[in-house]
């Protein structure tokens, strides 16, 4: 790539948003009053029949505006775009904290004493937890149809239960011959809570039959869709708000809570109601989906991969979504992370008696490197290879084609990576992880009494955070002062996306960031986005957008500045709010002179985009190339082997966001993702008794997130790539995603550094220190 | 019955004076975000736990979810929105925060920030190790901390600069 100078991105701006989060006067839904306060009346039982509910009770107490239960919702399902559709209520729920019946009072202390005066009778059901049993015929059924969620393509489209996800390619039985060692294992990964610092809230009120929902979502269309399908009202009468959110990271899209409120604040004759999941409901509500994953590699002595045979079991929970598993575009970067000559990796969702899983950060990344990557240092350490080289050895660079032989069932295309060094990064965390002190795979780098030092290292793939057409609408507004409104359907969840989009279309119109303002937090702007903020995909698919918008009312303005300038409007630029021929920038038009109005240009995708792409959604940058990002991570651990306990020491991160837009605002992604997926790693255990049906880390004296004293050493291998194309074809300016990828290796590294440093595989996550105790003492009692 | 219980609670809030009626009952925090509607401090978890709605009583970081109001009676009480005069100055901490790209979602900046001004204000010139024990009862799930952690040493090195040129 030729250097370009560029003047606005490539530089550390501050997100346009920090000075009144600063100040706090930044307005998130929890700092506007509501009339009523909504409660939700949770399920004691995992699996149960309703047989009778009673709310007469509850609607004589004073102060007690009105009660919902399953008898008042409409006979239509809440569509959730990549879940199964469930009622607003139902008379079957699914797990403990399930939603029963809801109530609407003046305060919030009135609404919860009401929860005590529902009267509810249960038929109890069988409960299933473990999603490898759940996936049995002979199992608990939580659907008609099966626990088992396969397949799916189309919105809102339910079909293909019952199956497994399956990528295949060659042969596997053929490559496992071949091999010359080969080595299976499995581990067990436990849900991890997001737990965004805001839980989630909404504040629903009515206007006649127009319904305006203040909330905080990452996915403002998708509820404005599903709620006015439930509902059955159209969707131009549903206004959604969401420009204010605290911390997402998958958990906030479409939820009942939030149907729940449009219907008590429209049985109060729409006076405002509020929900506000307490931090207990909150931490028993939604999680990335816990995982069984069995993994079998086969290598040549050469270290060359010949066959991989992965089969995972995810946890969806009661109501989870496939995203959340092992959905097929999740499996396709892991499954590109490296050329393996055959492969087969075969992805089971399945439904138990657990609170839902969501998508989150990475999804199910870091499970899958955990399995994935402990195998592979297995299998390094029976070739007496070095776990760099080994790995070195088998990873693909850009251009190479992907999977290296055709997919039995071609759902992706194969293609060529688009700026791929993955190479490059690895060799670059080696250096910064000092892997010279590296001795052997079990041999630790410092010993000091019973502490232990280890270092690890590992590689995954992420998607690109491209979407090929894109699902979101953008307008560029080019005022005739040269100045800019861009009106946007993406969410920015505070990962400073407004301020990156901002930047590319200053780049692109040669004007300074602050001459370019954005619009988005409301639907009322209609500019849908089907997906809302995940994937990693508001700066490259929003941006992409924003650019050919931008191409398109410079081709306008061309075309009315041709005749002033006596020129063919191809041979004009638009720059700096001038327009001039190319070359001859002293005979420059200024827009003021040439314009009394604006030009506008609206662009979004295909509308028909996810049934074209049968639900693939980021294969191309443009035909046959993919665009992914590479993913490696390193980590130094001590570990005390009396007690178990792993310290954390230094996490080098590895990564290429093609082009970083905002270093500033990538590095803080880098970080956060990597210390929460440490969190994943070490401390947040997810816990539930199942004999009493309670979940015991309802709390965050429980469950421990990062803490500031928590936080290792923590340094960044960037590195940029990207391939020569005009800044609006595929990934703007050849920026790529960055707010998920640098969760994928934590767990996996951390479990190798464990393994270097006393010779135990910790085959469950989180690695608590009991957890490790168990491996050390099982695995190898001799270090005691 | 509440009524009678009710008392009158006088304190300082960003440096004015208030007369507010509380019950007894009565937590801090919802008087600074329901009564005075200075939402800038944020709850969280309500269980002192996340440190969301940090505030500083007579300078120092009290979590105010588990506070009674009337504790306060006669106390300098010290929000987020009495740190700077929000239009276009910002406190060094603040400027900080912005510049170091600190803040992702912002729901725990209001109560970081006011934890650092507590640190500082006692230790103009602490090590990281004491940053981190400072915030430690804050929880940030966004930034991974280390951006705040460099926030606040750039900040107390700025604030140890205007000093000694005063």
């Amino acid at each position: 790539m030729k250097h370009k100078n560029f003047k606005v991105i490539g530089k550390s701006i501050p997100p346009s948003e920090s000075f009144d989060k600063a100040t706090g006067r930044f307005q998130y839904v929890g700092d506007i009053q509501a009339e009523l306060y909504g409660k939700i009346l949770r399920s004691p039982h995992p699996h149960a029949r309703i047989k009778h509910i009673d709310t007469s009770k509850v609607e004589k107490l004073s102060g007690v505006q009105c009660a919902l239960t399953h008898k008042d919702i409409p006979p239509r399902k809440l569509p959730r775009r990549d879940q199964r559709g469930c009622y607003i209520l139902e008379d079957h729920v699914r797990f403990v904290g399930d939603e029963v019946a809801a109530v609407a009072a003046k305060t919030r202390a009135i609404a919860e004493e009401a929860l005590d005066l529902f009267e509810v009778e249960y038929e109890i059901l069988p409960a299933v937890f473990d999603p490898e049993e759940a996936a049995k015929p002979e199992a608990p059924q939580l659907y008609p149809g099966g626990n088992v969620y396969g397949p799916q393509f189309g919105l809102m489209v339910e079909r293909g239960l019952n199956e497994p996800m399956v990528l295949e390619w060659g042969d596997i039985e053929k490559g496992f011959e071949e091999a010359d060692v080969v080595v299976e294992d499995k581990v067990e990964v436990k849900p991890q809570v997001h737990s965004p610092l805001e839980t989630h809230i909404c504040i629903a009120s009515w206007k006649g039959e127009e319904l305006t929902l203040r909330t905080a979502t990452q996915s403002p269309y998708e509820v404005r869709l599903s709620i006015a399908h439930a509902l059955g009202i159209p969707e131009n009468k549903v206004r959604v708000i969401y420009g204010a959110i605290g911390g997402g990271f998958g958990s906030k899209y479409i939820e009942r809570y939030q149907a729940i409120a449009a219907l008590l604040s429209k049985k109060a004759g729409g006076k405002s109601t509020k929900i506000v999941l307490t931090r207990e409901e909150d931490l028993c509500h939604a999680s990335r989906a816990g995982a069984k994953i069995n993994v079998k590699i086969g290598a040549k002595k050469n270290g060359v991969m010949t066959a991989i045979y992965l089969k995972s079991f995810f946890n969806l929970g009661g109501y989870g979504n496939v995203i959340g598993g092992s959905m097929r575009f999740v499996e396709e970067s892991p499954s590109l992370a490296y050329k393996y000559q055959n492969a087969r990796f075969e992805g089971w969702d399945v439904h138990t008696n657990h609170f839902t899983s969501q998508p989150y950060r990475s999804i199910a990344l870091p499970a899958l490197a955990f399995a994935v990557e402990q195998v592979i240092d297995q299998i390094a350490e029976e070739l007496d290879m070095d776990p760099v080289e080994f790995r070195l050895k088998n990873l693909p660079e850009s251009n190479d084609m992907m999977p290296v032989k055709p997919h039995k069932n071609p759902i992706y295309p194969r293609g060529r990576l688009d700026a791929y060094p993955a190479k490059q990064i690895m060799k670059e965390v080696r250096e910064k992880i000092e892997w010279e002190r590296f001795k052997g795979h079990r041999q630790p780098i410092v010993v000091e009494g019973p502490k232990r030092r280890g270092i690890g290292i590992a590689a995954s793939q992420g998607w690109g955070g491209f979407c090929v057409g894109g699902f979101i609408n953008e307008t560029v507004i080019l005022n005739n002062d040269g100045s800019v409104h861009i009106l946007s359907g993406h969410t920015d969840l505070g990962t400073g996306s407004n301020t990156t989009l901002r930047q590319i279309a200053a780049e692109a119109l040669g004007i300074g960031i602050e001459d370019v303002t954005i619009a988005t937090g409301d639907t009322i702007l209609g500019h849908f986005d089907l997906t809302g903020a995940r994937g990693s995909r508001s700066l490259t698919t929003a941006g992409h957008l924003i650019l050919v918008a931008i191409e398109e009312a410079k081709r306008k303005t061309c075309k009315m500045a041709a005749p002033l300038l006596k020129a063919k409007p191809e041979d004009i630029e638009i720059s700096g709010k001038k327009a001039y021929v190319k070359g001859q920038e002293k005979h420059a038009i200024p827009l003021t002179k040439l314009l009394t109005s604006t030009v506008k240009c609206t662009v979004g995708g295909d509308p028909r985009d996810w049934i074209l792409l049968k639900g693939a959604m980021w294969p191309f940058v443009e035909p046959g190339k993919k665009t992914r990002n590479p993913i490696v991570l390193a980590a130094e651990v001590e570990v005390d082997v009396e007690t178990g306990e792993v310290k954390p020491i230094r996490i080098v991160t590895g990564n290429s966001p093609g082009r970083m837009i905002n270093p500033m605002i990538v590095r803080g992604q880098y970080n956060g993702a990597a210390i929460m997926a440490l969190g994943m790693a070490l401390w947040e255990e997810f816990n539930y008794d199942s004999k009493n049906y309670v979940y015991e880390h309802a709390s965050l004296a429980d469950y421990k997130v990062p803490r500031a004293l928590d936080v290792p050493i923590i340094e960044n291998v960037i590195v940029e790539e990207t391939v020569e194309r005009p800044p609006s074809v595929g990934p703007p300016y050849g920026a790529r995603g960055a707010a998920e990828f640098a969760c994928a290796g934590v767990l996996a590294a951390i479990a190798n550094a464990i393994y270097n440093a006393t010779g135990a595989r910790v085959r469950k996550s989180p690695m608590t220190a009991e957890e490790v105790l168990q491996s050390i003492n099982r695995e190898n009692p001799q270090k005691k | 019955m509440e009524a009678i219980n009710k008392k009158w609670l006088h304190i300082v809030v960003n440096g004015q004076k208030h007369e507010i009626e509380v019950r007894p009952n009565e937590l801090l925090v919802d008087v600074l975000r329901e009564r005075l509607r200075l939402t800038g401090t944020k709850v969280g978890c309500e269980a002192g736990d996340c440190g969301a709605c940090t505030v500083l009583i007579n300078g120092k970081p009290v979590l105010s979810c588990l506070t009674l109001a009337m504790e306060c009676h006669g106390k300098e009480i010290l929000t987020i929105e009495g740190l700077s005069d929000m239009t276009t100055k910002l406190h060094p901490i603040q400027k900080a925060f912005v510049e170091h790209n600190a803040i992702q979602c912002g729901f725990c900046t209001p109560a970081m920030i006011l934890t650092a001004k507590s640190l500082l204000d006692r230790n103009p010139n602490p090590s990281e190790d004491e940053v981190k024990e400072a915030i430690n009862g804050v929880i940030c799930r966004c930034t991974g901390y280390i951006q705040i952690i460099e926030s606040i040493l750039a900040a107390a090195k700025e604030m140890r600069e205007v000093v000694r040129e005063a």
